[in-house]
């Protein structure tokens, strides 16, 4: 029994990867609300969101706040 | 005897389902084979840009429209000198230049020496790309453009030059990463099926003893049960070669119905190059009918360099491939 909800299974995740990846869940949806799926690359961060009814991109307020990067790699102290 | 005795292959035992968790494998794996000599989508612009802080530079307006597959896929990365560090936005603006879509990017690239222990060396890091995919859900007139936000050394301090940006644009691009995660996932599930298949059944018999004679007796068998053994034998130093496991197996009344003799493979572990021990198993399948109390009768020879012997005995078990069975049926 548990046989087949393995292989069901199997199917389950080769069916919704494949599905996401040729569709592209993981881009960003223009002029749509809810990003839940967006998945970056590189740590590229979204810097704005869609509001409301007017799907018009309202940047964040983080695109102001960047006086104290201080970059990466061994001499950033982590 | 008073015992039909046959020996054949069988396929009724074999279950299918395990296979079917082994095809998702494959679709994968060809899938992501197909994903990146083919989804590598259509290549549309690269250009590297001299970005000069807070001032927007974009490429040439181009149209895009939803599409079934794939995503307009923008990458960009930031061609600094070293103990540097840019942010930068790559930017998607409308026809009528309003802000679509914008992805921020802390890139950076440091380089230093280092020294330990009398030893020295250079390091460098960095951190330059930065990446934005997206999916229209109407036709558009996008500019895809970035725009540098901040530009410093390592001290903090600002720096008025322009920043070489090259921003490679492709449609119709597949995100693997995906294929990479479901290939993951159905390995581990084809891994449980398979290693299920061993563990199938019922435990029926777990016997061990530090000797090289074993006697144990259960219920097992029946017209639609295959039984498994598993004999796993563990010798010491002074062992031979190879051993020989023999076998008798008594009805419930106690008559020895079949005898075989089996030859045990061992695998030695060896330390230094001298022999430390060695560890063998013999397995066999059973069709016995009808279901009753059985008595399995293991002894290993030479017994001198036996230290355990290990019965185990699975009741009603599923094969992958077709198995040999040793098919006894009471008269």
């Amino acid at each position: 029994m548990y046989q087949i909800l393995l292989a069901l299974a199997a199917v389950g995740v080769m069916t919704s990867s494949i599905f996401a990846a040729y569709t592209q869940t993981s881009a960003l949806q223009l002029r749509t609300e809810h990003q839940s799926l967006h998945w970056p690359r590189h740590g590229t961060r979204m810097s704005g969101r869609y509001s409301g009814g007017r799907r018009a991109w309202e940047p964040l307020p983080i695109r102001n706040g960047y006086q104290t990067f201080q970059g990466g790699g061994p001499g950033s102290g982590k | 005897m008073t015992a039909k005795v046959t020996q054949g292959t069988t396929t009724r035992f074999i279950t299918y389902w395990p296979y079917v968790s082994i095809l998702t494998v494959l679709m994968l794996v060809l899938s992501l084979v197909h994903a990146i000599l083919l989804g590598m989508g259509k290549p549309l612009t690269s250009m590297t840009l001299q970005v000069v802080e807070g001032e927007p530079t974009a490429l040439p307006v181009m149209p895009l429209k939803p599409e079934v597959m794939g995503a307009l896929r923008i990458d960009a990365v930031a061609q600094i000198p070293e103990n540097r560090w840019v942010t930068y936005e790559i930017q998607l603006r409308d026809a009528q230049g309003q802000l679509l879509a914008t992805g921020i990017k802390q890139a950076w690239k440091e380089a230093g020496t280092w020294a330990e222990d009398g030893e020295s060396g250079s390091w460098e890091e960095a951190d330059l790309w930065a990446g934005l995919d997206v999916r229209p859900i109407q036709e558009e007139t996008v500019t895809i453009g970035v725009e540098v936000l901040e530009y410093s050394n390592t001290a903090g301090q600002e720096i008025n030059e322009p920043v070489p940006i090259r921003l490679t644009v492709r449609s119709g691009v597949v995100d693997h990463r995906y294929l990479l995660v479901g290939l993951g996932g159905t390995l581990i599930l084809s891994i449980i099926a398979v290693m299920g298949v061993s563990a199938s059944g019922t435990l029926a018999l777990s016997k061990t003893i530090g000797d090289s004679d074993l006697i144990a007796r259960s219920v097992v068998g029946g017209a639609n049960s295959l039984v498994k053994m598993k004999v796993n034998i563990k010798s010491d130093e002074t062992t031979p070669r190879s051993l020989d496991l023999h076998l008798s197996l008594k009805n419930s009344a106690g008559e020895v119905i079949y005898t075989h003799t089996y030859p045990v493979q061992l695998s030695f572990q060896r330390e230094k190059g001298r022999v430390k021990g060695a560890t063998g198993y013999v397995q066999d399948f059973f069709l016995l009918e009808p279901r009753t109390s059985y008595g399995f009768y293991v002894e290993v020879y030479p017994d001198q360099s036996v230290d355990s012997t290990s019965l185990y005995l699975r009741d009603g078990v599923s094969t992958l491939r077709p198995v040999s069975a040793v098919q006894i049926q009471a008269l």
